[in-house]
């Protein structure tokens, strides 16, 4: 079973066993252990690109005749997106995690200066670069997988991981920047219940006292309440999915033209060159809406095919983090896993009328060049550290304050010694 | 000790991911089960949902026939349709109102803040602009905004402007022919529509892919030509204009009528409007076509008709001469002649006409009656005008809201006598002018009544023979012509016979009787040379100047129609 991997432990063993020093001392300094990367990550995240741009092919006359743009318009962009997308997954799954690390601080004056560029000199959530939009959300959302994952590490390594100042103060006032830049000044409530999602989920993982977490949950919630109260269109969105038989015509029109469109595509779909609703009835068709256009041309063999593959890649991911020592990795992965698995939870959900609708992309198949690049680059950060998985789950053991300490370490000597690092295909 | 367990190693628990991921996947699960209840069990729920709202029959409209009129021997058209666009807005899609309405108005012309309070309102569609032309629609089209889109839809045009408006009538805004051969013709001129059941997109456009469609054509909507000369009719409507101003009236008729074939020529009538712009008068009253839709008390013309049925009763003769007393008292009520008349003296028919003898007439019509009026007197000359002149019945010119008039019963009714004294000389019944201008047409053109029309037939329709015999009608014309001759030299053009009577018409109170100083001008006359070619009637409402109405309103005009006519037209002279 071992056999494709059978020489490369045993020679490296000792250079291994130095470095790990440097390793657990350094969270993501990259160990020279590298192998083969789990690459299903990366056909999955493939394959719903492919699907998002064979659905956008196919309703492009209806979105040229309803945008009143030309045929091609929203495809080329799109394969613009896609090939930047895979650069950006290229860079980061070769760019080491160390450099990763530093470039925190680098990421968080660039989301700033972002965010102040499209509040200045663009639209309200965007800024034209170059011919492509740019959504600063989206690079906050990276930056925050980043900055969380370096921040919970310190905290872990100094074990004030349940310290209220250290600790709590921080992501309090992340929230209430997040808060103030992105659901005030951008009006995007969607991006910053993302964002605070994904820093809490890593908060929550990395051992944050529940205590602690009720009250970011009490804050987030009172704000919430706020955002929805002061701003007509939400409470009509919310009213809309607690009662969404009542306004079918006007703010519940999309909600309504989505589950039409699902439920008209039945078990097998109406075929990929046929379908209705993306011919101006369900607005943001290539958009937010396009999982409904999915089941409306896939029907339900297509929308669950397609939950099937974000599960699977899910689950691929869950298996870094379970396979991966280093905290700060696992700590990386678990924030994009966050940001992957809520977007795809808040977008599907509303088109099947579980949630309120939000502005959210689906990861991967919805148009949107940023969201596809900053998407691609936490995949080419996870598809580099599934370079250094051990081969079976690691057993990771939270330290407390009273098993601090060198000798309580209750990793098994023996699993240090013999490491197992293997592929997925070693199995 | 192993120094590398010495290493402070850095870590967390799985435990609260797994929670996290668990939930994660718990949903995701739950998602298929929604999924699969929504698109399998609910399928046909949504399907029929799918189709409430993608699938739309329409009908596709038909082209309008246009309409064209005669220009001496050329045809021109007189309505054209045009696509003009409806400029509108879906505010939900627009993500900039004050831009998009800057845009706009910069294009149109038009305030913005007007465009701005339309997108402002509470709907998914504000009109903002109507009857855009295309220059203006390709200018719009170019911007190619979100949210703005443009409707065509086909208008009337008139190129010969405001001429022959009320003939005419409109297309309103639900397309429907509203006055005049608009109206009238609306079923012919709308053709049939056709038919289109199809998956459209959500503006309704229909999607061409789609197998399902079902599509019949339309059948454009037939064309017509007016009988009308379009020459005739601008110099009508242009004296008629010009004399109204000179008799200081607000409104009048002329009707130029083909005594031969019950064609109009020219059918003017003041005050009028501009179809193209047919919704911005405020009064209704000036789409009906007065010559058609308004029936009056025609006056002393009506003895023209008077004689006419006694002719042809054999009651009196050419040449009879009778005493007139000069008055009569009838019913208790006593009916006298105009003033100038000169007394009780022996009169001859031709008298009668010519100086416009009230008693003359009531000789005929006592006549009738073998000497009195009584039923038989009144049955006759009820007969005459309800079936040989057809009056009290639409004479079925291709007219909306044709008027019918009201004619006396002879039998049954209150002073039915002194009614029936009255009609003989035009009060008391009412008739429309182009109930008039037909009828006496038929006595004066050898007895025949056509039926008067206006949109151009292949041949003539008789609608009644022998009104009057050949012979009377002869007898009537050497009478009318003399009458002109004797009174009005002004229309006297050598080589041409003319021939026609004036009338003076005391016009009803809507509180009943008769206002004092209200008088209607009527003139009803023909030309030609050997045989009529036009039968003119005038009508001239309440003229404000001094004399009789019929003599000094009605008549210089139907002197400047012949004038007009013999200028102008191919009349043929008499002994040619």
């Amino acid at each position: 079973m071992l056999n494709l991997f059978k020489s490369a432990p045993r020679n490296r063993s000792r250079q291994t066993s130095r470095k790990l020093n440097n390793f657990f001392d350094d969270g993501g300094s990259t160990p020279e252990r590298k192998h083969k990367p789990d690459y299903l990550i990366v056909i999955i995240a493939i394959i719903l690109l492919i699907i998002g741009l064979i659905v956008m092919y196919s309703i492009s006359p209806a979105l040229a005749a309803a945008e009143g743009v030309s045929q091609h318009y929203f495809v080329t962009k799109q394969f613009v997106a896609i090939g930047l997308g895979l650069l950006a997954f290229v860079l980061f799954s070769y760019l080491p995690l160390k450099f990763l690390r530093r470039s925190k601080r680098t990421l968080i004056w660039l989301s700033f200066i972002m965010i102040l560029a499209v509040h200045f000199f663009g639209e309200q959530r965007w800024i034209q670069i170059g011919g492509f939009s740019f959504q600063s959300a989206e690079l906050v959302k990276f930056t925050v997988v980043v900055w969380a994952a370096c921040f919970l590490f310190e905290r872990l390594a100094n074990s004030e991981i349940k310290s209220t100042p250290k600790t709590l103060y921080p992501i309090l006032i992340l929230i209430g920047l997040v808060g103030f830049f992105i659901a005030g000044l951008q009006s995007d409530l969607g991006s910053a219940g993302v964002i605070v999602a994904i820093a809490v989920v890593m908060a929550f993982a990395a051992g944050m006292p529940v205590k602690r977490l009720a009250v970011i949950g009490g804050i987030v919630a009172v704000g919430t309440v706020i955002a929805i109260a002061s701003t007509p269109y939400r409470q009509d969105r919310l009213t809309t999915f607690l009662n969404p038989a009542s306004d079918c015509q006007a703010a519940g029109y999309q909600s309504c033209q989505a589950l039409i469109a699902i439920g008209s595509g039945g078990m097998f779909g109406l075929g990929v060159g046929n379908g209705v609703q993306a011919y101006g009835y369900l607005p943001e068709a290539e958009n937010d809406s396009i999982f409904a256009i999915v089941g409306e041309k896939f029907g339900f063999v297509g929308t669950g095919a397609i939950i099937g593959l974000y599960a699977l890649l899910f689950s691929r991911m869950r298996r870094v983090i379970l396979h991966t020592s280093d905290a700060f990795s696992r700590l990386l992965v678990i924030g994009v896993l966050t940001w992957l698995g809520i977007q795809t939870i808040i977008n599907i959900g509303a088109m099947i009328g579980l949630l309120p609708l939000k502005g959210i992309t689906l990861p991967f198949i919805s148009y949107g060049g940023t969201s596809l690049v900053f998407v691609m680059a936490a995949v080419g950060v996870v598809f580099k550290i599934s370079r250094y998985m051990a081969y079976s789950p690691v057993r990771n053991v939270a330290l407390t304050k009273n098993e601090e300490g060198p000798r309580d370490n209750s990793i098994s000597g023996r699993r240090q010694r013999r490491p197992y690092y293997a592929s997925v295909s070693g199995r | 000790m192993n120094p590398r367990l010495n290493i402070t190693r850095v870590n967390f628990s799985n435990l609260r991911f797994n929670i996290f991921y668990s939930l994660l996947i718990l949903i995701l699960a739950l998602f298929v089960v929604r999924l699969f209840y929504i698109q399998v069990i609910e399928h046909q729920t949504y399907k029929t949902a799918a189709l409430d709202t993608q699938l739309k029959e329409y009908k596709v409209p038909a082209e309008r026939g246009v309409i064209e009129a005669r220009d001496g021997a050329g045809v021109v058209p007189i309505v054209l349709n045009e696509e003009v666009y409806t400029l509108f807005a879906d505010p939900v899609y627009i993500s900039d109102i004050e831009d998009t309405a800057n845009k706009l108005a910069q294009i149109t012309g038009v305030k913005a803040p007007e465009y701005e309070e339309k997108m402002n309102a509470k709907t998914r569609y504000a009109v903002l602009e109507k009857k855009l032309g295309s220059d203006v629609k390709d200018k719009i089209e170019k911007l190619a905004i979100k949210g703005v889109g443009l409707r065509a839809e086909s208008i009337r045009t008139y190129p010969q402007g405001v001429l022959a408006a009320q003939i005419l009538g409109f297309v309103n805004d639900e397309g429907e022919g509203t006055y005049g051969v608009e109206q009238f013709m609306d079923e012919k001129l709308r053709g049939k529509p056709g038919q289109l059941k199809a998956i459209t997109d959500s503006k309704g456009i229909p999607l061409v892919s789609n197998r399902d469609n079902i599509l019949k054509d339309p059948e454009p909507g037939q064309r017509l030509l007016l009988s009308v000369d379009i020459g005739m009719q601008r110099r009508a409507e242009k004296l008629l204009a010009d004399h109204l101003k000179s008799v200081r009236s607000k409104s009048g008729s002329v009707i130029i009528l083909d005594p031969n074939s019950g064609a109009v020529k020219a059918m003017a009538n003041l005050p009028s409007y501009n179809p193209a712009e047919f919704y911005k008068e405020s009064d209704a009253s000036v789409f009906t076509n007065d010559s058609v839709n308004a029936p009056l008390e025609v006056g002393s013309i009506m003895k023209t008709l008077t004689v006419a049925a006694g002719l042809n009763e054999g009651a009196i003769k050419a040449d009879t001469t009778f005493y007139d007393p000069a008055k009569f008292e009838i019913d208790g009520a006593t009916v006298r002649n105009v003033e100038e008349d000169g007394g009780a003296q022996t009169r001859s028919i031709a008298d009668i006409l010519r100086y416009s003898l009230n008693t003359g007439a009531i000789y005929v019509l006592k006549q009738l009656g073998g000497g009195e009026i009584n039923e038989k007197a009144r049955k006759t000359w009820h007969k005459y005008l309800t079936e040989h002149y057809l009056f009290g019945q639409k004479t079925g010119i291709e007219q909306g809201y044709e008027a019918e008039g009201s004619i006396p019963d002879p039998v049954e009714g209150f002073g039915r006598n002194i009614k029936y004294a009255n009609a003989v000389f035009g009060q008391g019944l009412t008739v429309t002018p182009i109930q008039f201008a037909a009828a006496f047409a038929s006595t004066i053109n050898g007895g025949t009544y056509y039926q008067p029309h206006l949109v151009e037939r292949e041949k003539p329709e008789v609608r009644k023979k022998d009104v009057v015999s050949g012979k009377v009608s002869g007898e009537l014309r050497a009478l009318h012509e003399n009458s002109v001759d004797k009174r009005y030299p002004f229309v006297d053009r050598a080589g041409y016979k003319i021939g026609g009577k004036t009338g003076t018409a005391e016009v009803a109170s809507p509180e009943g009787g008769y206002y004092d100083d209200r008088f209607d001008g009527t003139f009803i006359g023909y030309l030609g040379g050997d045989k009529p070619e036009y039968v003119i009637m005038v009508r001239i409402d309440d003229p404000k100047i001094y004399g009789y109405a019929g003599s000094v309103a009605a008549a210089p005009l139907f002197g400047k129609i012949t004038s007009m006519l013999i200028d102008n037209f191919a009349v043929s002279p008499a002994g040619e």
